[in-house]
């Protein structure tokens, strides 16, 4: 199974950030922009056709030029104190063609990832993912984060803005990270090394959609920032948000207006612990999503 | 036998050179598993290793195809005269890489391949009396070179579109030239009224092309006797069928159908060509 590595820095234990696309992207655009912002150079890539089917194939003149697969990128930056690690991911690897990874493909890259930050002495490691939940778009999102060991627990406790399993409501600190950007804390945990999932929320009625949802990376790339140290820079990932918050409003203003009353309940959840039931039930649930889907299909640019 | 855990080699065949000739199951107009099948037909071909299906194919049960129970197969046959490698397979739904590795560790492990040829039909929007092309997709300047002088159609242009994937022969021929073996994909276009029946003159088009680049002497009278079957019975429907014969005599003179017309054509041909075979 190949890595290729074009550089081998000395890097001082370095913290590794890595993350795979999910929904929303709220992961993998956080990552990313901090990746760009810190100025991260490229270190390595993991050749990726055991993992993949390719993406496409370029033929000029009845010769195949190059097939492109899914590119799976290591990146480095050297600071005062606090090195860094990147890995992004394009695709999951799956053994049965799902969107998520799962199974021995998984397992192998959770693998070979962690094992390249352990060669350049890696000491903890963050992932990124997102965490559906009953709130509205206008609200701000919040990061829900799982440690792999309890130990971390006091760190998470610390950042803004944050929550534990255990602080959601009807959780009762159980949940499920789905794919890579969970698996990674199980592979980690395994070799004893420190990582953290940071999941921004998404509402309920958007994470089905074939939309990124930047308003959740921004508030991952805030905790990124404050656990690492490093001061962030905000403009790029608030001009996104402004851009998809009139996106969601276009596609909001035209839904009925009985679902939309439904889904303004969502902007009065506090996220205090309600003795009652939820604001919305899973009937109404059905029903909203419909009627979005409905409204995502008749408008193929938003994406 | 060796068995190297993923696939099992009954006999060696001990050829010092050959030619692979790879073709799929799953085919638009079954043009590559017709050849294939032709191919061993009329060269004798033995079976002599298979790919196992476990750890490519899900095995979860079987799928039935006209009434019969279906398992995925990956086979290789050879003739040791005509020095030409023939594998057939059900493409896999995962572990692509694993697999075309396989098939180029036995392909040249045990028969010293040096040319590879990945035949596939691809759907027309044409008529069958169109005279057929033979488009390819090479992975070297030399085998392309070498196929311009065979006739075959050598400059296609082609990027794969946004969500959709390549071919697994595209993968393969990538994998190819990875290791040094010259390759191409030849594709031969298969009217969309053909696709779910047969199109010997697609099956003709490629064989004939074996038949000139690898000397293999074949006699193809049994080919277009098939091929005059099929027209004559096309013929018949169309001197029935006022309405079709008038869709493919646009075809013909390169008019295009609408969807609906389109559909009633391929419907209609199919169930006049099953009902009369």
């Amino acid at each position: 199974m190949g890595m290729k590595l074009f550089k081998e820095p000395e890097l001082n234990s370095p913290t590794l950030v890595a993350c795979w696309p999910g929904i929303g992207n709220i992961g993998i655009i956080a990552v990313d922009t901090l990746r760009r912002m810190v100025g991260a150079e490229e270190l390595g890539e993991i050749e990726p056709w055991e993992f993949f089917y390719p993406r496409k194939v370029l033929i000029e003149s009845g010769e195949l030029k190059d097939l492109v697969f899914p590119v799976n990128k290591f990146y480095f930056k050297k600071a005062e104190g606090k090195d860094l690690l990147f890995f992004l991911g394009e695709e999951q690897p799956t053994d049965r063609g799902g969107i998520y990874a799962e199974g021995t493909k998984a397992y192998r890259m959770a693998n070979l990832v962690l094992e390249v930050a352990l060669k350049f002495g890696c000491s903890k490691v963050y992932t990124s993912g997102a965490a559906v939940a009953p709130i509205h778009h206008t609200a701000r999102s919040r990061v829900w984060a799982v440690p792999n060991s309890e130990n971390l627990i006091e760190e998470i406790r610390s950042y803004e803005n944050t929550v534990l399993m255990s602080d959601i409501e009807g959780r009762g600190g159980q949940g499920n990270i789905t794919g890579l950007n969970g698996l990674l804390l199980g592979v980690a945990r395994k070799r004893g090394v420190a990582a953290i999932c940071l999941m921004g929320e998404i509402p309920i009625y958007l994470h089905g959609f074939p939309i990124s949802y930047p308003k959740g990376s921004q508030s991952v790339l805030e905790v990124l920032g404050a656990a690492l140290g490093i001061t962030v820079d905000l403009h790029e990932i608030n001009a996104l948000v402004e851009q998809s918050e009139r996106e969601i409003e276009s596609v909001y203003a035209r839904l009925p207006s009985e679902i939309r009353e439904q889904l303004d309940r969502l902007k009065y959840v506090t996220h205090a612990k309600p003795a009652e039931p939820g604001p919305i039930t899973e009937e109404d649930k059905k029903r909203i999503l419909q009627e979005i889907d409905k409204l995502f299909k008749k408008e193929p640019g938003v994406e | 036998m060796r068995d190297s855990g993923c696939f099992k080699v009954f006999t060696k065949p001990g050829l010092t050179t050959s030619t692979l000739l790879v073709a799929w199951n799953q085919d638009v107009g079954k043009v590559g598993t017709k050849v294939a099948d032709y191919l061993n037909r009329k060269l004798g071909c033995q079976e002599f290793a298979e790919i196992e299906p476990l750890g490519f194919f899900p095995l979860s049960g079987v799928s039935v195809e006209d009434d019969i129970a279906q398992f995925p197969e990956s086979k290789f046959y050879y003739s040791q005269e005509k020095a030409l490698v023939v594998f057939k397979s059900d493409i896999p739904p995962s572990e692509w890489y694993r697999f075309l590795r396989s098939i180029l560790d036995i392909a040249e492990h045990y028969c010293a391949v040096e040319e590879l040829y990945i035949v596939g039909g691809m759907v027309s929007p044409g008529a069958h009396t169109t005279p057929r092309a033979l488009l390819s997709v090479t992975n070297s300047p030399q085998i392309k070179e070498m196929l311009g002088q065979y006739g075959l159609v050598t400059n296609m242009h082609y990027e794969t579109p946004d969500g959709q994937r390549p071919t697994l022969s595209s993968f393969l021929l990538w994998v190819a030239k990875k290791r040094g073996i010259s390759g191409a994909s030849l594709w031969v276009p298969v009217p969309f009224y053909l696709t779910g029946v047969e199109d010997p003159r697609a099956w003709k088009k490629v064989i004939q092309f074996f038949d000139t680049r690898l000397a293999l002497g074949l006699d193809l009278t049994d080919l277009d006797d098939e091929i005059a079957r099929q027209s004559a019975k096309i013929a018949q429907m169309r001197s029935k069928l006022p309405e079709l014969d008038s869709y493919i005599s646009r075809l013909e003179s390169n008019l295009s159908l609408t969807a609906e017309e389109s559909e009633k054509l391929a419907k209609e041909v199919e169930e006049f060509l099953k009902k009369t075979y």
